[in-house]
Parts: structure tokens; C-alpha cells; sequence
């Protein structure tokens, strides 16, 4: 339904969107995922016709971007970041300036405006200005213009920004609900968020794709990081020593916590059980012994501030940076969820 | 054309909701009067002719018209709501067709309230008919260039201040300079600034003449702008 390949976008010398590749089935919802200023909103503005890409293309619906704007408007609906409206006409009246735009007559319009106003909740402001309205309030009028045309694709930049918590939930349920007959891409830059409504996330940061996949996918990816903590009561260098010599372990830190020795233990698998009869053998009192499994925010704060630290994103773990030369060849398999 | 005329529609709607629309009108009518006053229009004895108000009319209009059309496309980069508007299925031309012709059609409304002068004249005596048609086609003539200037100067910025500054400072050159410096200087400069005085131009329809060289000026001019604007819409997309 959505598809990118090796999109850039400059601004100038700056370089926003660096050689994006995604595709987006239909019926899906994918969260597009990345630090503020990480590229998302320029994708995003490519994707909804309202600026050209550097290089590179992206179809929506069979339709490119740039060649054939008119036709990718008509099918996509879209709430920008922060939601412009005019703040002097009343919800109605702009939902019928929107409809008027989609080329649909009287009756279609107001069918369509009924439907939008139901589903978004607005039926207490309809009459109201929009400049009067609450910041939540404005967000659902977006939503009700986004959806009012009934889109194939809908495109939500930063949809619960700025909204209370019952606010968001609301919002997260509909976008959910939407999912059934639209295909959803949203942007968000907080982990949780697109966690709780996303079937694919794709993360970006500095303008690069750094992973894709669906939250179990890129949460297996992390898994095998997983952290044993142990603590051991014994001689600490016989403790790391013997540990080390377990299989799969990658690296041993101890330190030492009134009497008893506090391990860490990255491993490959989970090595528990293994460890546990290490310390019966050799007679160490063990006090703890659990696995500390990575969530998917440890994951995009790692692969986040790692590429920050190397100037160089990485696809994360188990995943070796990929050149965006080579990657352009087998854009799509690269991100397929 | 339905795109374009919901984009009007919104348009005027949103003019007449904001406070410049109306001191806008206010002052153009306050002038007008003014100017009727000071030409001795009404004075008993004098010819019963809006002549001498239509002349001065056009120096007005390169402050007004930039002040009805500077917030048509500024405002939307300034609320942001191009980008709502850019990304629905509605073209860069049909976008500024339809904010130039609600100007325009604003424009149109004001003029029409100076036709109250010609009535009281019919009340009072016998003014020329055909002549005061002559200069209200001027006046339409020069709000079509004027407007479309404006809308050009209001796609340049997102400041409807600087959009007003952009779109009456070049006009009022055109109209005052254009006019006074036209008489002073000889051979090349002579022709270029008869080309494009406006005062000079629009002075024909004001004595009741209505010369096709004009009518070409105007709507040429007009479309000129217009072009330009629909291509500084278009640039904002690639910056």
C-alpha cells in the first residue's frame, strides 16, 4: 500500500531523510518510530505529497508521490504534527470546506461528516469555533477531517501529542479500530506508544532506518542481550572465573555487596539452570539468581544513543550496520515486517 | 472550479470574521468621502461627475487591495494550515485562484458601496451615466492587477504585516512615481514609465474612455501575478 525506496531529503546541506526504504502492507498499522528530529515528519511530508523527495521515490496505492500527487491526495488522509486548522470557523463548517475539497457533493458530505463526527466524539462542538476548542478536542477534529474522505491510507504525524492520558487512550483504541478497513502509519517518538497500537514499527534515527519488524520480532532480536543477575557468596575471582567457564557466557561483571558477590552475566542462552548447579557443586550460597529480559525501550535507547555516541546508527544487535549503498539493491527485504 | 470555489468560499468566510475586512472598508470608505469633499464634488454649481474622486481612487487602492489580500496565503504558512490544504487533492493554481477571487469579490463589495455617491448625485442633478461606468470597469480593471499583485506579495512571507509592505510599497512606486516622474523625463524613460503608469492608464477610464490598450495592461499584469504567485506556491515545496 505504501511503498518507499531510497528516499533522501536535504534541506540544504542538511540531510533529513537518508536513503529510506520501507513498505507498508495494506491493513497494517505501523508505527514510525525515532527521536525528535530523527526524520520523521520529512518522510512523512514526502509521503503525503506536500514536499518532494531529494532522490528516490515512494508509491502510495500504486501511485507516485510526485508524478501523480492529485490521485495520492485523494486516497490518503492526513493529520500533521500539531494539526493547523482555522481557528475561526466552527468544526462543521470546516469539515465542509475539507469534504468540498475531496470533490464530494452535499449528501455524501454530510453522510460523511456524521460518520467522522461520531467517530471522533465531536458531536458536543460541532457548532462550536475551533479556535475555542481544547487542545484534544482540536486533535479529533484532524482526525475527523483525516478520516472524513474515508481514506485507504491514513498518515498521523505525532496523533496523541499534547493529549492527557484517558485522551490518548481513546485515541490509541480508534486507531486500532481504524486498522480494520485502513492502513495506518503513524509517528510517534515515545517506544510505548506505538508499542500499544502497532503491529510493525520502524524505527529511524538521523534520518536513517536503523530497524523494522513487528514489537515480538524486534523484542526476540534483543533477547538473546538478555542479563543474568546472580548473587553468589564465595571467593569473588573463583566466582567469575568458574562462571566465565560456563557455556555462552560472553562477559562476567562482579561486584561486591556486604559479603556477597553481585553478578551480571551476559550469555547467548539462558544459562540458569547451569549456573545454579555450579554454585551447589562447589557449595556457595546463592541468594538471587533471575533473568533480566531487555524491553523494546532498552532497545531503541540503545540503538539511539549508540549511534549517537558512534556517529554511525547500527541496525541494533545481532544486526550489523548496513551501508546504504549496498542496501539499496534489496530495499525491500531489508525492512519487509 | 468546485475546488476552487470552497477554496473562496472559506475564504471570505474568514475575512469577514477577522477585524481587518471591516477597518479596511471603513477606511477605504472614509477616504472616498473625503476625496469627494476635497474635489468639491457635491458643491453646488459643479458638474455632477465622480471625475475627480475615481482620478485619486487608485492611489488609495495600492494601500487597500495589499491589505485585503495580505492574509490570504500568508496566514496559512503562518497557522501552518498549507499544509493541510496543500495535501488535499487541490492544485497550487486552484489554491490561489480561489484566494484571489474572494479578494477580489471583496474588493468588488467595497467598490460597489462608492456607488451611493453616484444616487445621491442622481437625488441632486444629472450625472453622467456612462462616463461613471467607464471608470467603475477601470476600477474593476485596476482591483484585478492590484489583487493579484497582493496575493503575489502575500505568497512570499508568513507575515501578513510584511505581506501588506510587499504588496503597497511596489504599487504605490508604480502608481505615484510612475506618474510623476512620467512628465519629467524624455525619450526612453519617457515611454517605459508611460507603459507602466497606472494613474495614466486608468485616468482614460475616469474621463469615461475605455481604451483596449488599458483593458490588455490590466489583465495582462493580472495574469502575470498570478502566474508568479501559483510559482512561488509551487517553489515553497522544494525549500
Amino acid at each position: 500500500m505504501i511503498e518507499a525506496r531510497n528516499l533522501c531529503k536535504y534541506y540544504g546541506q542538511h540531510r533529513a531523510v537518508d536513503n529510506i526504504s520501507f513498505t507498508i502492507e495494506e491493513g497494517q498499522i505501523v508505527g514510525f518510530l525515532g527521536p525528535n528530529g530523527a526524520g520523521k515528519t520529512t518522510t512523512i511530508r514526502v509521503l503525503t505529497c506536500y514536499q518532494p523527495a531529494t532522490s528516490g521515490w515512494a508509491r502510495i496505492a500504486g501511485h507516485d508521490v510526485l508524478t501523480e500527487s492529485l490521485a495520492v491526495r485523494a486516497v490518503v488522509g492526513y493529520m500533521p504534527e500539531n494539526v493547523p486548522l482555522y481557528p475561526e470557523m466552527r468544526v462543521r463548517e470546516y469539515l465542509r470546506f475539507r469534504g468540498k475539497l475531496r470533490g464530494m457533493d452535499r449528501s455524501t458530505r454530510e453522510a460523511a461528516i456524521a460518520r467522522a463526527v461520531q467517530r471522533c466524539w465531536l458531536a458536543d462542538v460541532i457548532d462550536r469555533p475551533i479556535g475555542q476548542l481544547s487542545k484534544g478536542y482540536r486533535q479529533r477534529v484532524g482526525l475527523a477531517d483525516a478520516l472524513l474522505h474515508n481514506p485507504k491510507v491514513l498518515i498521523l504525524d505525532e496523533p496523541t501529542i499534547g493529549l492527557d492520558p484517558a485522551q490518548i487512550r481513546e485515541t490509541r483504541t480508534l486507531i486500532r479500530e481504524l486498522a480494520q478497513d485502513h492502513t495506518v502509519m503513524l509517528s510517534s517518538h515515545i517506544l510505548p506508544e506505538v508499542e500499544a497500537t502497532c503491529q510493525r514499527i520502524i524505527i529511524i534515527h538521523q534520518g536513517r532506518l536503523v530497524a523494522s519488524g513487528s514489537p515480538e520480532e524486534l523484542r526476540e532480536r534483543i533477547s538473546g542481550e538478555s542479563k543474568l543477575i546472580a548473587e553468589i557468596k564465595g571467593p569473588a575471582a573463583d566466582i567469575a572465573a568458574e562462571v566465565r567457564r560456563l557455556p555462552g557466557v560472553s562477559d562476567v561483571r562482579s561486584e561486591p555487596v556486604d559479603g556477597w558477590t553481585h553478578l551480571s552475566i551476559a550469555a547467548a542462552t539462558d544459562i540458569r539452570e547451569e549456573l545454579a548447579r555450579l554454585a551447589g557443586h562447589k557449595g556457595w550460597p546463592l541468594r538471587e539468581l533471575r533473568r533480566e529480559i531487555a524491553t523494546l525501550e532498552d532497545f531503541f535507547v540503545k540503538i539511539v544513543s549508540g549511534a549517537r555516541e558512534a556517529g554511525h546508527p547500527s541496525g541494533g544487535p545481532g544486526e550489523p550496520p548496513r551501508r546504504p549503498g549496498k542496501a539499496a539493491g534489496k530495499g525491500p527485504d531489508e525492512v519487509r515486517g | 472550479m468546485r475546488n476552487i470555489a470552497a477554496i473562496m468560499q472559506r475564504e471570505l468566510l474568514s475575512l469577514f470574521c477577522s477585524p481587518i475586512a471591516y477597518v479596511v472598508i471603513a477606511g477605504f470608505w472614509l477616504v472616498t468621502g473625503v476625496l469627494a469633499w476635497v474635489t468639491d464634488s457635491f458643491e453646488p454649481g459643479q458638474p455632477a461627475t465622480l471625475r475627480n474622486v475615481f482620478m485619486w481612487t487608485p492611489l488609495v487602492l495600492t494601500i487597500i487591495i495589499p491589505a485585503i489580500s495580505m492574509r490570504s496565503i500568508a496566514e496559512e504558512y503562518r497557522a501552518g494550515t498549507i499544509e493541510t490544504l496543500m495535501t488535499a487533492p487541490v492544485s497550487d493554481a486552484q489554491v490561489v485562484l480561489g484566494k484571489y477571487l474572494a479578494s477580489y469579490a471583496f474588493y468588488v463589495l467595497m467598490i460597489a458601496g462608492t456607488v451611493v455617491y453616484l444616487v445621491l448625485m442622481e437625488v441632486f442633478g444629472n450625472p453622467d451615466w456612462r462616463a461613471a461606468l467607464a471608470a467603475y470597469l477601470g476600477l474593476l480593471l485596476v482591483g484585478l492587477s492590484f489583487t493579484a499583485f497582493g496575493i503575489l506579495a502575500s505568497s512570499l512571507t508568513h507575515n501578513q504585516i510584511v505581506a501588506w509592505i510587499l504588496g503597497a510599497v511596489p504599487l504605490l512606486l508604480l502608481a505615484w512615481f510612475a506618474f510623476f516622474v512620467v512628465g519629467r523625463v524624455e525619450g526612453f524613460w519617457r515611454e517605459a514609465f508611460q507603459q507602466i503608469n497606472v494613474m495614466g492608464r486608468f485616468s482614460e477610464f475616469a474621463r469615461g474612455q475605455v481604451g483596449l490598450g488599458a483593458v490588455i495592461f490590466f489583465l495582462t499584469t493580472a495574469a502575470l501575478f498570478l502566474f508568479l504567485a501559483v510559482k512561488v506556491l509551487e517553489s515553497r515545496r522544494w525549500r
